[in-house]
């Protein structure tokens, strides 16, 4: 998808000349509320290639007249608007490549996302959720339980837009191991695919292949949902509070409900003991839950890592180190520090570094004086990490210069380094060269075997 | 090496593949059949990698009428701590 950029000041000026209509992302606009749009977002993309701009004469003298002003000032004149790939597990079209088969190296895609972008994914077993800028939902992989939302028991091969959402605006959106959610901007949330555990909220253990309302949210504001194998975390909007609940599975703990075992919930509990934390985030992955705090406390429960109990509540991890983002794994925890550093929780099987690989141990207590490890991430050598991601058993990062990062368990290629074997330290991911610019962002998403990045070129 | 210990009961029963299944982390499912439980066999594997799983389960179980899965007893042998 190719576009042409033009700069604010210049389309402006041509825009009150001309009165022009253009298409940006599929959407037609025009007039002053729309130059505010386009000041917003810095420039205009005009999307030719896709036809959605068919210009008049005058029009197209104008855009004649754009281009040459853009030629004279030697700026950037043609741009791809986001580049996105994927690589590792395809058994079940998770790669979004049309494709059932792995890839060991990264693979460019063309994710037709009803005419937006991708502004963020969410990868779950073995299935994907991409939200769009414009608040839309396309979704792609596994589809058998209706993870996928499209009113089917089906796979689907390509990245399909969810048309149960049209005419909602989507915020939110989490991949469990074979369910969906998605919250609104309105605060509602949605939920559909497997609910054999009652993950889905509903109050029984039904399985929908169209999202359904979870009702028990009806008069609140949902603000996040975390999907994990066989349970669900929810966060509502505020500061204080009971703010987290749990539904689904909580053999492990992992809804953070009792003191006691339980077995599984199919209707929403609140989490105890976060009552006084302000959670900005929650996830959920494998068996394991956690929770950041505005001031940089993670806590964590359900499955113990490094082969710990499991615990029941939410446990602070006392650290002096302020935690910004939290990735889960099955059996560890990615934690990026405010520093730009990352750490690990857990890792015994395969997303791992054992013990004589750990460059910089650190025994941490977490409340409760149970002695947690926390590991450095060696290999780094200082250089600073802007976002983390885990999948089941691998774990992924981006580099303050956009350089993507990935270790752990690499026998499906979910590495993406051309080869199955597993890495101990972070190694780069060779993706095409595009020096970093204040415009672009890369992120990187991981499913349980599988890997996505996404650059976004603004 | 074993990538994990499950308990029977918290593995699924799959009428398709006609096996009680448990999601393995490549994104497929480990395996085990109820004539291979009648065996002793405890390991599940995954058709598309190499781990594999310990299945945590009472042979007795699976000796007699085998359509009283759903009541399985705990494991006869203690529960291995799983993490």
């Amino acid at each position: 998808m190719y576009s042409f950029l033009f700069f604010t000041d210049e389309v402006n000026e041509v825009a009150r000349e001309e009165e022009m209509t253009f298409a940006r992302n599929g959407t037609t606009f025009a007039g002053d509320a729309d130059l505010e749009d386009v000041r917003l977002h810095q420039c205009i993309q005009v999307d030719i290639e896709a036809g959605f701009w068919n210009p008049t004469a005058s029009q197209k003298r104008t855009r004649n007249f754009l281009q040459v002003t853009m030629a004279e000032k030697e700026r950037p004149v043609v741009i791809k608007e986001e580049e996105v790939w994927s690589w590792g597990a395809g058994t079940d079209g998770q790669l979004g490549t049309g494709k059932l088969q792995d890839e060991h190296l990264p693979i460019q895609l063309h994710i037709g996302a009803g005419g937006g972008l991708v502004s963020v994914l969410s990868c779950g077993g073995a299935h994907v959720i991409a939200l769009t800028t414009g608040g839309r939902v396309v979704t792609w992989g596994r589809g058998n339980c209706g993870q996928l939302g499209h009113g089917d028991m089906v796979s689907s091969l390509q990245p399909k837009p969810v048309e149960f959402f049209e005419g909602f605006i989507v915020t939110h959106v989490s991949a469990g191991w074979n369910h969906s959610g998605f919250v609104t901007d309105t605060g509602k949330l949605f939920t559909c695919g497997d609910g054999s555990f009652g993950q889905l909220g509903h109050g029984d253990c039904k399985s929908n292949s169209f999202p359904v309302m979870v009702s028990y949210f009806a008069s609140r504001h949902v603000e996040q949902i975390a999907c994990g194998m066989r349970h669900s975390l929810v966060l509502l909007e505020g500061h204080s509070g009971h703010r987290v609940y749990g539904f689904g599975s909580g053999k492990h703990g992992q809804l953070g409900i009792s003191e006691d075992k339980v077995g599984s919930i199919c209707l929403p509990q609140t989490t105890t003991g976060l009552e006084d934390a302000n959670i900005f985030g929650i996830n959920a992955n494998g068996d394991h839950s956690a929770a950041l705090s505005a001031e940089g406390c993670l806590y964590t429960w359900g499955r113990g890592f490094t082969g710990g109990s499991d615990v029941n509540n939410p446990q602070r991890l006392s650290s002096s180190l302020s935690f910004i983002q939290v990735a889960l794994g099955w059996h560890h925890a990615l934690l990026l520090t405010s520093e730009g550093e990352v750490y690990m929780l857990g890792g015994k099987h395969h997303g791992w570094l054992s013990e004589s690989q750990r460059m910089n141990p650190v025994k941490h207590l977490s409340e409760g004086s149970k002695e947690v490890d926390l590991g450095k991430i060696p290999g780094l050598n200082g250089i600073k990490v802007l976002q983390i991601a885990a999948g089941a058993e691998h774990s992924a990062l981006v580099t303050e210069k956009a350089l993507v990062m990935t270790w752990g368990w690499g026998e499906h290629g979910q590495l993406g380094l051309g080869s199955t074997v597993d890495q101990a330290s972070p190694q780069v991911v060779k993706l095409e060269h595009r020096p970093p610019t204040i415009h672009s962002r890369t992120e990187v998403f991981c499913g349980s075997g599988f890997t996505f990045a996404v650059r976004h070129l603004k | 090496m074993s990538y994990d210990d499950v308990e029977i009961e918290d593995m699924e029963w799959n009428e398709e593949l006609q096996a009680f299944t448990y999601p393995c982390p490549c994104g497929d499912l480990f395996q085990i059949t109820k004539d291979d439980l009648k065996l002793g066999e405890e390991i599940a594997r995954c058709p598309s990698c190499s781990l594999y799983i310990t299945v945590i389960y009472n042979l007795e179980d699976f000796l007699g009428d085998s359509s009283k899965q759903k009541n399985l007893e705990p494991a006869k042998q203690q529960p291995v701590a799983v993490a």
